[in-house]
């Protein structure tokens, strides 16, 4: 059985995704402790079984707010075998920030790029191959409303499982010097080791109160 | 500048050069949501338009459900009736008839208020209009330590405050939520209505109308007064920013607005529906035993739950009520709608004539403290079923009927007492 | 010039975001970062909140928020 994650932002049609995955054998409850909503379900895929995990909406991945600290948390420690990164292709540019954080946690991505028609007529003509290529990560396009690319997502989630890709993603100089000095650091002194090391040095970085928190308990940074 | 910005700039470069490089934007004219937000959120007709379709959602929720209700309480009933005449064991036939589908009748019948109530969000929700509300109703609501996106399920209290906790679901915010589900409860919700028309009739004839908008009013108070205050003193006062996107006008799918429904309902049947059916049991336990001394659950004055209204005496004597109000404030514990009712039961005049009857055991002043009681004192059974299904626990509920008995008692208190000093009997 | 002051229908330039560091954080993650291009769509009925135009989708943002965003003219 192959474990999957939905994530994505809020408006991107994750649930119209999440239920064209599952239909209605779907299991609502909570996630542990707190009063958001956890939906788990079941697809099948040419005889190979997905379990589908619907995480909280979320724009990014500091920890700040429950859901996303429940993202995070499960993505980090769950180890989901793929994560599909539900991205809106009509609100691209804001919706890939959190693909980029996707990539910096290192998970094993693949992006169901939904509401093509809406982003036709906005007037986006997004080259899905250019951007698979230049992205590194599998593109599935969707119109999930009409069912469109969900056979296509199922299959694509099954490949990625089967070989994992983990690219890149590289910034501007400035920032990918002060990222490298923190990861020698984070990794000299054995910081948070069960996380990907550059994943740590950049939240050591932002400051994030989580990490923080977590590695303070082990070392002072 | 420090590492937070430079990172979100650098992350923000990066995707401008990857959709740099597959990409083109062309120039659109403007887009039919625009068009629609030009009238929808315009200076004046903004709040005009939005109190329409809130009047429509809250129709829709309560109105054109109540047939299915109704429905599902006639079949119960019927039920009900069938076991206690063909049952001759008068315990087993009560027990069956009047527990078990009295309870389940009970508890069915919010199906379709809940059905109906996520069937209209979720038509909120596709279309793009929800965060539209919020964007409307924001600045109002901040006011009152809320946020816009607590409107609806406010509003939705006023009808029934078990699909309006539920309806909270669609606020991201967690202790936004939880402010909200908590003072939700004092929006007063119809099954309290008839034990304000029946105490404002008997005792403020003329200015009846008055007096029971003022329930309403006041529950709207103290709501917006707890929810400041619980804001301030328990989730440590910082207003949670509001950054909502708007996202662009969809048509939604029949689908898409069913399942959403169905998986709800689904929800409330698998959670709160068992904690409300053993609460419905053990209440029919209460008013109908010990068996013998209540001769069959006809005396009520003999049962648990007369014993429970004498205890509670001594406690409400203060505001000028006796132990019928006691265990008419218990029945209510299990739906405000029977608080009118069993006053009659406990009168021994039935329904018709209870107006005649609570004219020796209440006086204008007490009555006021009764309306006031009923409209905080205790969320009914279901609603506390509701209120642990979606703040995840006892604790939070135990807080809830904590604070409402206590303020209750201090309003009804305040009431009483205000009404002696300007000489209100 | 605050964010929170400009007029419906201008487009403006983001100079700098204060605030504490998690809204913040918060506003940074939503694409309103120094550069970015702004566009104030509407104040709400009330004056508060206001709706506004980021990187090619619309974000409604109250005004205390909006103040703590610094902006030029384009």
């Amino acid at each position: 059985m192959i474990r999957t994650a939905l994530a994505g932002n809020p408006n991107v049609g994750k649930s119209v995704i999440f239920n064209a995955l599952t239909g209605a054998k779907q299991k609502i409850g909570n996630w542990p402790g707190v009063t958001v909503e956890k939906k788990e379900g079941i697809c099948n895929y040419k005889g190979t079984e997905i379990q589908v995990t619907d995480l909280p909406g979320i724009y990014s991945l500091t920890a700040s707010s429950i859901d996303e600290k429940i993202a995070r948390d499960y993505i980090l420690d769950e180890k989901p075998d793929v994560v599909v990164d539900i991205v809106d292709a009509s609100n691209i540019e804001r919706n890939l920030y959190l693909t980029m954080q996707l990539m910096e946690m290192e998970a094993n991505l693949v992006i169901a790029l939904n509401k093509m028609d809406l982003a036709e007529s906005k007037g986006y003509r997004i080259d899905v191959r250019k951007l698979s290529n230049e992205i590194g990560l599998p593109v599935v396009p969707m119109v999930a409303i009409r069912n469109e690319g969900v056979e296509e997502l199922k299959q694509t989630v099954v490949h990625a499982a089967n070989s994992p890709k983990k690219p890149a993603i590289r910034y501007s100089d400035e920032v990918e010097e002060a990222i490298g000095e923190m990861e020698k650091k984070v990794t000299k002194e054995r910081i948070l080791p069960e996380y990907p090391s550059r994943f740590v040095a950049i939240k050591l970085l932002e400051g994030d109160k989580t990490i923080l928190e977590k590695a303070g308990k082990r070392t002072e940074v | 500048m420090d590492f937070a910005a430079q990172i979100a700039m650098a992350r923000y470069e990066r995707i401008g050069e990857i959709l740099g490089r597959c990409m083109e934007r062309v120039e659109k004219p403007e887009s039919f949501s625009d068009m629609i937000d030009k009238v929808v959120l315009d200076r004046y007709l903004g709040i005009p338009v939005f109190l329409t379709l809130m009047w429509a959602v809250f129709q829709f929720a309560f109105s054109v459900s109540a047939p299915f209700s109704d429905a599902v309480d006639v079949f119960f009933s019927a039920c009900s009736d069938w076991a206690k005449n063909t049952i001759t064991d008068p315990q087993l036939a009560s027990l069956i008839g009047d527990g078990i589908f009295g309870g389940l009748g009970f508890v069915l019948v919010f199906l379709p208020p809940i059905a109906f109530v996520f069937m209209a969000l979720a038509v909120l929700e596709d279309t793009g209009y929800l965060s539209r509300a919020a964007f409307v109703m924001d600045r109002a609501m901040t006011k009152v330590g809320l946020q816009g996106k607590s409107f609806i399920p406010m509003l939705l209290g006023f009808g029934c405050n078990v699909p309006a906790i539920m309806a909270t679901r669609t606020i991201e915010n967690e202790i936004d939520r939880k402010i909200t589900i908590m003072v939700n409860p004092l929006m007063s919700c119809s099954a309290r209505l008839p034990v304000y028309i029946l105490f404002a009739g008997v005792f403020f004839e003329k200015y009846a109308g008055a007096v029971i908008t003022s329930m309403y009013l006041l529950g709207i108070l103290l709501a917006a007064l707890m929810a400041t205050l619980f804001r301030k003193l328990v989730f440590g006062g910082k207003p949670s920013p509001l950054l909502l996107e708007m996202p662009p006008y969809t048509v939604p799918t029949l689908r898409g607005v069913f399942t959403s429904a169905w998986v709800r309902t689904r929800v409330f049947l698998k959670k709160a529906a068992t904690v409300l059916f053993i609460g419905a049991i053990a209440i029919w336990f209460l008013s109908t035993h010990p068996w013998q001394a209540t001769e069959g659950g006809s005396v009520v004055e003999n049962s648990y739950a007369a014993v429970i209204g004498h205890a509670v005496e001594p406690l409400i004597r203060p505001l000028g009520l006796d132990w019928t109000a006691g265990i008419a404030l218990f029945a209510g514990f299990m739906a405000k709608e029977i608080v009118v009712g069993t006053l009659g039961i406990v009168y021994g005049v039935g329904e018709e004539n209870v107006a005649s009857a609570i004219v020796s055991h209440f006086t204008p002043a007490s009555a006021l403290a009764m309306m006031v009681i009923t409209l905080i004192y205790l969320p009914c059974l279901a609603t506390i079923g509701i209120l642990r299904q979606e703040l995840g626990g006892w604790k939070w509920t135990g807080f809830v009927v904590a604070y409402e008995l206590v303020l209750a008692y201090m309003v009804a208190g305040i009431v009483f007492l205000g009404c002696k000093l300007v000489g209100v009997a | 010039m605050k964010l929170s002051e400009v007029e419906p229908g201008s487009v403006v330039v983001i100079a700098d975001v204060h605030g504490n560091p998690e809204v913040r954080k918060k506003l940074l993650d939503m694409g309103l970062i120094k550069g970015a291009e702004v566009k104030v769509v509407r104040n709400a009925p009330l004056k508060d909140p206001m709706e506004i135009e980021v990187k090619g989708y619309n974000l409604s943002i109250r005004k205390v928020e909006a103040e703590k965003v610094l902006v030029v003219e384009r």
